[in-house]
């Protein structure tokens, strides 16, 4: 090193932090550190369930997760038929069922959606609204158009209360993306057939309610998402592949794909590192419980009367059953 | 920097293993939040950012876990690098907020009244103001060498290969002088 040079080094030196400018101790540093993560991975827990379920189109549009997409792709087929029109098949959510998936599998959607192969091209035609506060329910009612709001008198009224708009958004798949995925994962792309090729796929997701007591206990309602697909769509043989690329070996695919209604189930998938779930019933439906690995954030989520609700909290299974057959 | 032992930590780190992520905080901690204070001349944003990138490793590793064995990994790299584009971030936004015309120059907030320091205050902001007008990898370099990292360390975190970082390094500090004393002269 040259004189110069030497004299740069030492230029760069002014920038060194001083004895004042001293970081915190690792050991604190690195405490902050393990609790920012802990608050982040039980955020995102309770969080990721309202996004899938509430508003996915909000991660189409971050485009992050495929395994997001998939999830309103193949497992918002669901609901009933209804005569629509002559073309497409239009259904609403009624019943969910939850499914394991691994972290290996998550980690490995992750990676394909990093790679940038998506099963089509997203057009969002309607942003979902933001969180906008409402001083009361009726006001809820009333910037909805929800039929009605139920709420829980046992708590009381609610901290606080917010309305989101819905939205709209349309799937166009592509046939080439969507078996480079299949064989990303390594499923048989043939199970998608040739006339899935530029399918249009419109998911509508409705306006919807919040209610929050306390820190940490919220009820979500809204109505049920409607989805609209070309008709004539083999189902099973869609919910057999997208078994698979949720982990699930060819055989447990087929054998799952036949027992569960596709036009009437939405899947949840749950990661097995995150959470366990069992059924419950709720005012008469069936529900899926979700307790989180430490047992700290627990999550009910049920669809009644056309009506979806999610209500999330501290509290035990039990209790937030007994909250939820209390609603009004 | 082996790889070896890189790849096992973040497959580890990636399954939970909080002792692994204690080593590697442990190892890099004093290096990450050295490189961004010596980017953001502000002890509460370069310990708020060293956290975030801390914090994004242990997410890198989450998401990585699976595939960590598809390639050989360097955390130190990857915490430099990510620490580099995270301090230049941060220049940037505050550019928005509070700047209009120049990089790296320390928030004003940090910049304490002592006399005796205002001298060397205004040295560094000058160092700082030409460091501002270089491309970002060769900041990167510079502040790299001067940590007292080894080329081949340079190398791996400026992702370029060992056997240019002498001549790399030669020109950032030529490109470095060169500013400086011009805006000595202005």
């Amino acid at each position: 090193m040259n004189e110069q040079e030497k004299e740069t080094m030492e230029y760069l030196t002014l920038l060194e932090p001083t004895e004042a400018d001293a970081p915190q101790p690792a050991a604190q540093a690195l405490a902050r550190v393990n609790a920012s993560l802990r608050e982040a991975y039980r955020m995102s827990w309770s969080y990721r369930l309202k996004q899938t379920v509430f508003a996915p189109q909000r991660r189409w549009v971050t485009a992050v997760s495929l395994a997001a997409v998939l999830l309103v792709v193949a497992f918002t087929f669901p609901g009933f038929r209804a005569a629509a029109n002559d073309f497409l098949s239009l259904f609403r959510v009624q019943k969910f069922a939850p499914l394991s998936i691994s972290p290996e599998q998550l980690a490995l959607l992750g990676q394909i959606a990093e790679e940038g192969l998506l099963p089509g091209e997203l057009i969002i035609h309607d942003e979902p609204g933001a969180l906008t506060p409402a001083d009361n329910i009726a006001e809820a009612v009333a910037l909805t158009a929800l039929p009605a709001v139920r709420t829980i008198p046992a708590l009381g009224e609610p901290d606080s209360i917010y309305t989101a708009d819905g939205g709209g958004g349309r799937l166009i798949i592509d046939l080439e993306g969507s078996r480079g995925i299949m064989e990303a994962v390594g499923a048989d792309p043939l199970l998608l057939p040739d006339e899935l090729d530029g399918a249009q796929v419109d998911v509508t997701i409705f306006s919807g309610v919040e209610q929050r007591w306390g820190d940490d206990l919220t009820l979500v309602q809204s109505l049920s998402p409607l989805v609209n697909y070309p008709d004539g769509l083999d189902e099973q043989a869609l919910g057999q592949a997208l078994l698979q690329v949720l982990g699930l070996n060819p055989d447990e695919a087929q054998r799952l794909a036949q027992e569960i209604d596709w036009a009437s189930t939405l899947l949840l998938p749950i990661p097995q590192n995150v959470a366990t779930f069992q059924e419950v019933t709720i005012g008469g439906s069936s529900g899926i419980a979700l307790q989180s690995l430490d047992g700290s954030d627990n999550a009910i989520l049920w669809q009644n009367e056309g009506m979806i609700f999610l209500l999330t909290g501290s509290q035990s299974i039990d209790e937030l059953a007994a909250l939820a057959n209390a609603m009004e | 920097m082996t790889t070896l032992s890189d790849n096992i930590l973040l497959e580890q780190i990636g399954c939970g293993d909080e002792a692994s992520f204690e080593t590697v905080f442990h190892q890099h901690y004093d290096r990450v939040y050295g490189l961004l204070f010596r980017l953001v001349g502000n002890r509460a944003e370069a310990e708020d950012l060293t956290q975030d990138v801390f914090i994004k490793l242990h997410h890198h590793a989450l998401q990585k876990r699976f595939l960590v064995r598809q390639r050989e990994h360097n955390i130190g790299a990857w915490l430099y690098r990510t620490a580099t584009n995270a301090g230049y971030n941060a220049l940037r936004s505050r550019k928005r907020r509070w700047q209009r015309d120049t990089l790296l120059v320390p928030d004003p907030q940090g910049i304490p009244g002592a006399e005796a320091e205002a001298e060397r205050r205004e040295r560094e902001t000058a160092v700082r103001q030409a460091l501002a007008q270089l491309p970002e990898r060769q900041v990167q370099l510079l502040l790299l060498r001067q940590m007292g990292f080894s080329y081949a360390e340079c190398a791996a975190a400026c992702d370029v290969a060992p056997g240019s970082v002498g001549t790399l390094l030669a020109r950032a500090m030529k490109a470095f002088r060169q500013v400086y004393e011009a805006e000595k002269i202005s």
